[in-house]
């Protein structure tokens, strides 16, 4: 039992290093992310409505 | 009649329309704004800056600092507090009101990584030696969402052009009129605080002002908060965000 003890755990070490490895893969592949596209804001459209009156305030600052 | 407030804060003009108390309102964004300035040394952000070690803060800072990180991050790092030292350097050293003073362009230098020199947890902050922050834009942007909430249902706060609408409202954005509802907006522009070949807005890639092929950039999102950040970050990267 003794002789088989450090095959085993080589066996084991092997085995769980596999399965991070694919693990991690599969991870990374479901969450690409583009570094060189930081901004992904949500597009709105229905809450922004032009509008043919006064308008109260102006983004403009002074 | 609608009920208005107009009054000056944080060196702009600010307005409070509709329900809700609004001269409550204006005392609690003259409130924030003297923890924050960093034109009074005795301020809570003077106080932070001037430590390079852990200081005690208030929660309010503590989510502006947050909200900073955050900001980085959304920006790709173009929205960096952490340009004070470049901000100094051009000669924005007070309030424009009483005029710039002379630029040391040999001083200004790249902004650090923030996530690196600024550390914040539960009630307390540090910054690494020699990092000093300006919360600025940001700071106008997470007041006006925050007030919006304090004031009521149905209420329009617009500090210094950054703006949230609760309920529904006219605003005027780049010469239109649009109704915004629950939704904040913001105008990032190099042709305001300008002098000279100089203004406000640091590109933090090179310590100096932005160098951008847009002069001005308006955006609509969720919160005011998000909107300075995005007009902010496609003005300072030229349109390329």
């Amino acid at each position: 039992m003794s002789d088989r003890r450090p095959l085993l755990l080589k066996i084991g070490a092997t085995v769980l290093s596999l399965l991070a490895t694919f693990a991690s893969a599969a991870y990374v592949t479901a969450h690409v992310k583009n570094p060189s596209a930081p901004l992904q804001p949500p597009v709105l459209s229905s809450s922004v409505r032009p509008a043919d009156v006064q308008p109260v305030t102006s983004t403009y600052a002074s | 009649m609608r009920p208005e407030l107009h009054f000056r804060a944080m060196g702009t003009t600010c307005s409070l329309f509709g329900d809700g108390d609004l001269a409550e309102g204006e005392r609690w964004v003259r409130s924030i704004a003297a923890r924050i300035t960093r034109f009074d040394e005795s301020s809570e952000l003077s106080r932070l800056n001037a430590a390079a070690a852990w200081v005690d803060i208030s929660p309010e800072l503590e989510q502006l600092l947050r909200a900073s990180l955050l900001a980085f991050e959304m920006s790709g790092g173009l929205v960096n507090v952490a340009v004070l030292p470049s901000m100094l350097a051009i000669g924005y050293t007070r309030p424009l009101t009483q005029g710039p003073t002379a630029a040391h362009l040999d001083q200004a230098h790249t902004a650090p990584f923030l996530p690196e020199v600024l550390k914040v947890a539960r009630g307390r902050a540090r910054l690494a030696p020699n990092v000093r922050i300006d919360l600025g834009g940001i700071a106008k942007g997470w007041m006006a969402d925050r007030l919006a909430e304090r004031l009521g249902d149905h209420v329009l706060v617009n500090l210094g052009g950054d703006l949230y609408a609760r309920g529904e409202w006219p605003v005027a954005i780049a010469c239109k009129t649009y109704l915004l509802r629950n939704l904040g907006a913001a105008t990032s522009s190099t042709r305001k605080r300008r002098w000279g070949d100089l203004h406000h807005l640091i590109d933090p890639r090179t310590g100096l002002p932005a160098t951008t092929r847009v002069e001005e950039v308006s955006v609509v999102a969720e919160t005011a908060l998000d909107a300075e950040v995005l007009a902010k970050t496609v003005l300072i990267s030229g349109g390329a965000a």
